[in-house]
């Protein structure tokens, strides 16, 4: 069965709950990064020097939205599920108009639109982006790393099946299965079903099992 | 398993044939995260457009399928400033040159995170 | 298409894109044309036939935005619901998956219902 590890931030609080650090040697958390810097990294790092130099930015704005994508926005997604599982008037506003929804818990999806897409047991929907990695960002933060990996784009589409799978999902053949390609304007999210032995939970609750890889339909919620 | 023809792009990959997905979310390093940021400032700021960035990202050719996620809209900013005039290829050479002084990094130094070796001019 | 009303369409609220060209559940096919430049019509699903699930409204065309211009006039965005089976000869999936996905009006064009892949 999937781990915690799918979502980068989930795996993070659940390292720091049980005491453990989260030991990736491929993200490192603080600037003295291992290694020297590659050509991309120093490119970068050049642009945003040469840029800053110019008054296009500012150290401070980078600095901000650093934090705005580190400690605000992988969060929002999964309070705005949760609040749509225990509200049905809300789950249906969600259902309507995605970012007004947003608007009113306070949260600006800084994108033009939002379509949240609700599973069923006859639908499970999957969310790519074959083109790019599309993703709402200012809902769920920066898409996980398999979700902009080649694979996962090339298969979602033609094999939804066996990359759940490989997610640890099966689903029967009863159940439609419902990708969504993310390819132009809108910006997609998942609504799970709710779990069993989740009645009585408070929302702060209930986000907490809706990490990133429920949204995007490659694993469902479970209770822990 | 799909069409293939003469001006099919790099990053229009859907339907193609994959190995396995690595289902671990491994998060970002630190230049990582400040690339987004920058990225992210720019196109909100007006500077730039996210579909200009797509567009470069696209016109990378062959390098597309060489070069990670975030080395891929290194080089697409890096191509879309040029083009936009806001900074010149001398002038990103010279501030790399300086960065890499600072850093202490010899041209020549094999990273374990570069793929492909970018030609410094 | 028979599909389980538990994933209807779903009001959307908004603009409906005056002057538009497509309705909801209307038949059409993905042109199969493969122009050089910045698209966001995969290749994959061109030549396809689906329906219209929505209309998403009216944008600045993404293909003109690529390059600087100011992508005006707008064009109108549909979501279109395929059968998987439809899109990939060798599916191996159940008859009931769809896949869904945006398109711009004019890389639409009417199909006849029983229609398939076919070259015009």
């Amino acid at each position: 069965m999937t781990d915690h590890r799918t979502d980068y931030y989930a795996a993070r609080k659940h390292a720091h709950d049980h005491g453990d650090h989260v030991h990736d040697p491929h993200a490192p958390l603080n600037e003295h990064d291992n290694g020297p810097p590659s050509e991309y990294e120093i490119m970068s790092r050049a642009m945003q020097e040469i840029l800053e130099a110019k008054g296009l930015i500012t150290a401070d704005e980078i600095r901000r939205r650093m934090e705005q994508f580190e400690e605000d926005f992988p969060y929002r997604g999964s309070r705005v599920v949760a609040r749509a599982w225990v509200d049905p008037a809300f789950r249906k506003r969600l259902l309507e108009d995605g970012r007004a929804a947003c608007i009113e818990m306070g949260i600006d999806i800084e994108a033009e639109r939002l379509i949240a897409v609700e599973n069923t047991p006859e639908v499970h929907n999957m969310i790519v982006c074959t083109l790019c990695s599309c993703y709402p960002r200012a809902l769920l933060g920066m898409p996980p790393t398999w979700y902009k990996s080649r694979n996962y784009r090339s298969r979602v589409v033609f094999e939804p099946r066996s990359v759940l799978k490989e997610f640890g999902t099966e689903l029967p053949d009863n159940v439609t299965v419902r990708v969504h390609d993310s390819n132009a304007d809108m910006r997609y999210v998942v609504i799970p079903m709710r779990p069993k032995g989740t009645e009585g939970w408070t929302e702060e609750q209930l986000a907490e099992i809706l990490t990133r890889d429920t949204l995007v339909g490659v694993t469902v919620p479970r209770v822990r | 398993m799909t069409d293939t023809h003469a001006h099919k792009l790099p990053s229009d990959i859907g339907g193609n044939e994959a190995g396995p997905v690595d289902t671990i979310d491994h998060g970002m390093r630190f230049w990582e995260r400040q690339a987004n940021a920058l990225r992210s400032t720019l196109t909100r700021k007006g500077f730039v457009k996210t579909d200009e960035l797509r567009r470069a990202a696209e016109e990378l050719g062959d390098r597309y399928s060489q070069l990670h996620y975030f080395e891929i809209t290194t080089s697409a900013l890096r191509a879309i400033m040029i083009e936009k005039g806001h900074m010149t290829e001398a002038e990103l050479k010279a501030k790399m040159d300086d960065i890499r002084a600072r850093f202490n990094v010899p041209d020549e130094m094999e990273s374990p995170i570069k793929k492909g070796k970018a030609q410094s001019t | 298409m028979n599909e389980p009303k538990s994933h209807s369409v779903g009001k959307s609220a908004y603009a409906p894109a005056p002057g538009r060209r497509f309705e909801v559940g209307d038949r059409v096919r993905v042109k199969r044309r493969f122009p050089p430049g910045h698209r966001r019509t995969p290749t994959y699903i061109r030549g396809k036939v689906g329906e219209i699930e929505r209309i998403c409204g009216a944008f600045p065309n993404p293909e003109e935005l690529a390059y600087g211009f100011d992508g005006e006039p707008k064009k109108v965005l549909y979501r279109v619901r395929f059968a998987q089976k439809e899109v990939w000869p060798r599916y191996t999936g159940p008859d009931r998956d769809l896949i869904e996905m945006e398109i711009y009006e004019h890389w639409l064009e009417p199909a006849m219902a029983g229609t398939s892949d076919e070259k015009k």
